[in-house]
């Protein structure tokens, strides 16, 4: 009896680590990737691409023509608001129907899927859920691609928008900062570069120059970056995400906390 | 299980010893999985559920190969440095100058790419031609009676159509490009002129503020004496009334007569400085029409000069012959793999002198950007060395990665991970395998 008791108990023991987690918490499934090069390669969207780029060579023609014109440096802004705005316009007008094609099907995937967030292909190693075929072949079918009317669920997967962030006024100036002291520093170490007679002698002064920089980017943007990190680290705690990915991985889905993470800054 | 029955039968009570510390050794065995198992990383706890990431940038930091990667990468920063630094300007008559010559140097490579086409073309047609003599000759078949010679010309006349299309298709190019770089150094002389006219006017203005300063200084050294006398007396308080208006009224008579005298020189200056920024304006339009004129002459040379070129070898090209000997359908098949196998030679060369063509007008080009003071990437030997230097970084850089990838995924297999992310910005849970991927490469390389 006794022996029966510890040998169950060896058992059991031995199972914990394979057993026991699997009971505790279910492995994060809903994870999908999608490879944007496969859309990208589709007829309709070479297609579309060409239009864009032969509208886009024609209007830098017109734009420089404009330019040549404006006398001053309002008009020149005026000039180049305006071609942007142009060749936004058609961008929109010839790819947004194809975006928004590719959008539903997107959409519609993940919810066939049951998936939260749908990730970009690049930055996926190893597993998650493939939805470039389904995609692809809805994309491409006559068939009208109806979305989904629920949103995707929440995601234990976040994202912030890093261009987003990089535009407030602190970093703005930290960059500007280390613009003036790159460009003040650059003809320093063109001249030390110049007169460097080896191979080795250059390295040492590519190397002085990199680490100016560096040392100056540390100094003017290190600490906005740490910041950043720390107050996206205590959104993540509070919202109880797994991990936070930039916005530009992000193709659909995922819990957004751009708008937590720069509240929390301007605290 | 069938040895241990047999201890059984044979030594009942060693097997009863036996059976007795069985279980304590499987206790111990287990205990030892559980603490083990455990402390390694929990894969499917709450905190990490089967998800892994990876900073792969430090990963790559690590890798064996990264110093020869880093050397690399300090060798492309040291020639794109190098070639960002400012030159000396030139003058228009230089840039005129250097723009022939490298137009010179772009003619020569399109000129050498189409002469190993011709030549690539004409070896292939010959080889074919005979290995189709010789398909048909196999066949038993006599090539002349067959009329296999018009078979061949047709198959040549093929290869002489795409060709010409080819040809007519360069020669768009070729035009593209001749009228977009003319374009081009005509804008940068004209931006030379314009910068020297601008000097000129800028040191004429200059010279006549000097002037009005020399003027001014002058005039209040010489009325420095009356001046300070008519001060100091305004300054006695023991004046009429009378007296010091007399006295204020010669104090701003001089300073009305000073005042004109600046202001008819200021005058005169920008009356002259507007003549000569007149003038100096229509010298330099003069200047741009003329540059402008010898420039599109140029230019309009050349294209007739391409065009003669290219229709001269669409006329050598000649008019397609028609085939009309039926062949057996086997021989048939066997000269239709005989075309594909030389055509694909054909193609495979051809793509190599068009890239070779490429990188040399790419380089042109590049210089060409440099000489007309736009652009700031490396030129000529550099630009070759630039490009060899890439191209290895790049395969360096994809061999390393790819181990890396091979790693992550072969490590989340072991570990039983169930998603590996690259790229993460901050991790509230997750599994960082980083470490474990540092570690794994360079034991390998131990």
């Amino acid at each position: 009896m006794k022996r029966r008791v510890i040998s169950t108990l060896a058992v059991l023991l031995a199972l914990l680590p394979f057993v026991g987690p699997a009971a505790i918490a279910a492995d994060l499934t809903d994870v999908g990737f999608f490879d944007q090069s496969a859309v990208a390669s589709l007829p309709a969207f070479v297609s579309a691409n060409q239009q864009v780029a032969q509208y886009k060579a024609q209007l830098e023609t017109q734009f420089a023509n404009a330019m040549r014109g404006a006398r001053s440096d309002a008009d020149k802004q005026r000039v180049t608001l305006q071609y942007q705005q142009e060749f936004q316009d058609k961008q929109n007008e010839v790819m947004g129907p194809l975006f928004q094609r590719a959008q539903a099907a997107i959409a519609s995937a993940m919810a066939s899927k049951k998936l939260s967030i749908v990730v970009d292909k690049r930055i996926v190693i190893y597993g998650g859920q493939d939805i470039t075929s389904d995609v692809v072949g809805m994309v491409r079918s006559s068939a009208a691609i109806t979305p989904p009317q629920a949103t995707p669920p929440p995601s234990q997967i976040g994202f912030v928008d890093q261009s987003a962030l990089a535009n407030s006024q602190e970093v703005k100036t930290a960059s500007d900062q280390l613009q003036k002291f790159q460009s003040t520093q650059q003809p320093i170490y063109q001249a030390r570069f110049k007169d460097a007679k080896t191979d080795v002698d250059k390295r040492q002064v590519m190397a002085d120059y990199n680490k100016a920089i560096q040392d100056k980017q540390n100094e003017l943007l290190k600490p906005l970056i740490d910041q950043t990190r720390n107050a996206t680290a205590s959104v993540a705690r509070s919202k109880n995400l797994l991990l936070v990915i930039d916005r530009a991985d992000v193709v659909f889905g995922g819990t957004d906390i751009t708008q937590d993470v720069q509240n929390a800054l301007n605290k | 299980m069938s040895k241990m029955r047999s201890i059984n039968r044979l030594y009942p009570d060693k097997a009863k010893a036996l059976r007795s510390r069985v279980p304590l050794a499987l206790l111990a065995l287990s205990l030892t999985i559980a603490v083990f198992g455990c402390s390694r990383v929990d894969v499917h706890s709450d905190k990490v559920r089967g998800v892994a990431y990876v900073r792969v940038d430090e990963v790559i930091k690590h890798h064996p190969l990264y110093p020869q990667l880093a050397q690399l990468n300090d060798a492309i920063d040291a020639i794109n440095f190098e070639a960002s630094m400012p030159h000396a300007p030139l003058t228009p008559a230089q840039i005129a100058q250097q723009s022939k010559d490298l137009n010179a140097q772009l003619q020569a490579a399109q000129n050498k790419a189409n002469a190993i086409l011709a030549s690539k073309q004409q070896l292939y047609a010959q080889q074919e031609h005979d290995a189709d003599v010789a398909a048909v000759k196999a066949a038993g078949v006599d090539p002349n009676a067959a009329g296999i010679g018009q078979v061949m010309n047709a198959t040549s006349a093929q290869q002489a159509q795409q060709a010409a299309a080819a040809a007519q298709q360069g020669y768009i190019d070729y035009q593209k490009g001749v009228i977009a770089q003319d374009q081009a150094a005509i804008n940068a002389i004209a931006r030379q002129l314009q910068a020297a006219a601008n000097d000129k006017l800028r040191a004429r203005s200059e010279q006549y503020q000097q002037a009005e300063s020399n003027l001014a200084l002058r005039l209040a050294q010489e009325d420095s004496g009356q001046r300070m006398a008519l001060q100091t007396q305004l300054n006695t308080l023991a004046l009429t009334t009378d007296q010091r208006k007399s006295l204020a009224t010669q104090l701003h008579a001089l300073d009305v007569k000073e005042a004109n005298a600046e202001n008819a020189l200021r005058a005169a200056d920008a009356q002259a400085l507007a003549t000569y920024q007149k003038q100096i304006g229509e010298q330099t339009m003069t200047q741009i029409r003329q540059q402008q004129a010898a420039i599109q002459s140029q230019t309009g040379a050349k294209l007739t000069q391409r065009r003669d070129q290219v229709g001269a070898q669409l006329r050598g090209l000649g008019a397609p012959p028609v085939a009309t000997v039926k062949l057996p359908p086997d021989l048939r098949k066997r000269l239709g793999q005989i075309h594909q196998q030389y055509a694909a030679k054909f193609q495979a060369d051809a793509q190599q002198a068009i890239e070779e063509y490429q990188a040399t007008k790419s380089d042109l080009d590049a210089q060409f950007a440099a000489l007309h003071g736009q652009g700031v990437s490396a030129t000529g030997a550099a630009a070759i060395k630039l490009r060899d230097l890439q191209k290895r970084q790049a395969q360096l850089q994809s061999q390393i990665q790819d181990q890396i990838q091979r790693e992550a995924v072969r490590l989340a297999k072991e570990m039983g991970f169930s998603l590996v992310l690259d790229n993460v910005q901050v991790a509230n849970g997750g599994y960082d395998l980083t470490n474990d991927l540092i570690h794994d490469l360079e034991s390998q390389h131990e």
